[in-house]
């Protein structure tokens, strides 16, 4: 089974670790691949991290993918015009009108810890039922729970797990990642499938998040990245 | 002193056996006893006395290569996904950050130390 962990900071965005340092990890761990996230503001920066991915995928035979993550409804904007430019759109869960405007839109990929720095879990029922209809995963963040501790990291798992039991529901995609801004934050899939286990999913839906989930993605990139493709849903036929 | 009489299969507790490798940042060398307080540690702090004491969890000793820094942990069949999630927020050991690499979850002994064995 293929697994791929796609929410990864190198130094090209608030990360610490270089692009080859997470590449020779995430091949220690057993990633078939992983995903950059950086952020709009700085352009050439973006370019700069695409040229290093496409050096390190060669070098290390394995997958490296681009997203770029919007923080504002101004940004997610912006991003939505430029979809072929990157393969991965995220959203950073927070806001709430970010949630939402996330959870309706058909471009983008990945809705990331909806529940971040909230006293509730950012979620409801009809932003579960949307994310199901436009094919907007979830996001587990395993650093979340890596980096709290004793009563803040039994509300963060709280909280999760209120949005894992709506996504069940709903039959909203999920998708559990590390997070990682170090590559020595990186985690085995062993262990980030347990804790999707532990936060409410079945083995298998767990096992999927980390690897169906990111592969009907990346097939989703393919597509875009093809000449045809217009919009989703719209394809150039003839 | 008079050995307790064995269970009957049937009642006996299924055991699980997790073999892992421990990653540090420069290569350092670890001790079994640096290892086994973190890992009590972080499953008290994660699970509670009360978890523990369901997954009734055990660091084996012999099985722990510190040239390989790699060991055995064993668990019921019931709590495997506690025990693994438990590893998984062990950050560091002292000063060093470190990351579990789990190598093969298995029913018996015999078994994972073969395939732990054959891989390294």
């Amino acid at each position: 089974m293929a697994f791929y962990d796609l929410h990864l900071h190198s130094e090209f965005s608030e990360g610490k670790s270089s692009v080859e340092d997470f590449a020779k990890r995430a091949k220690i761990l057993g990633f078939r691949g992983i995903c950059f996230a950086t952020y709009y503001k700085d352009r050439k920066r973006v370019d700069r991290l695409k040229k290093k991915a496409a050096e390190v995928s060669k070098k290390m035979g394995i997958d490296i993918f681009i997203g770029l993550e919007a923080t504002t409804l101004e940004e997610l904007k912006k991003l939505m015009n430029n979809r072929r430019e990157y393969d991965i759109l995220l959203v950073r869960g927070t806001n709430l009108d970010l949630n939402r405007k996330a959870v309706q839109t058909k471009e983008v990929d990945i809705l990331t810890h909806p529940e971040y720095n909230r006293r509730d879990s950012g979620l409801n029922h009809v932003m579960a039922k949307l994310a199901a209809k436009n094919k907007v995963a979830i996001e587990i963040n395993f650093r979340e729970i890596l980096q709290s501790s004793k009563n803040t990291r039994s509300h963060i798992m709280h909280h999760i797990q209120k949005n894992v039991k709506l996504c069940k529901k709903y039959k909203t995609p999920i998708i559990i990642s590390s997070g990682a801004v170090s590559h020595l934050q990186m985690k085995d899939p062993a262990i980030l499938i347990s804790m999707g286990c532990l936060l409410g999913l079945e083995l298998s839906k767990a096992k999927g998040a980390l690897s169906k989930t990111p592969e009907n993605m990346i097939k989703m990139i393919k597509e875009r990245q093809d000449k045809r493709w217009v919009r989703p849903g719209v394809k150039v036929v003839r | 002193m008079k050995i307790l009489k064995m269970v009957v299969p049937t009642l006996r507790e299924k055991n699980r056996y997790i073999a892992f490798e421990v990653i540090s940042e420069t290569g350092e060398e670890f001790t079994y006893s640096d290892l086994e307080s973190a890992v009590w540690n972080t499953m008290l702090d994660f699970l509670g006395e009360e978890g523990v004491s369901k997954t009734s969890v055990w660091l084996l000793k012999d099985s722990w290569d510190q040239k390989k820094q790699t060991g055995i942990i064993r668990c019921n069949h019931k709590s495997v996904q506690d025990v693994v999630a438990s590893l998984g927020l062990i950050d560091r050991l002292g000063d060093n950050r470190i990351t579990f690499k789990i190598l093969k979850i298995s029913g018996t002994i015999k078994s994972i130390k073969s395939s732990t064995s054959k891989k390294g």
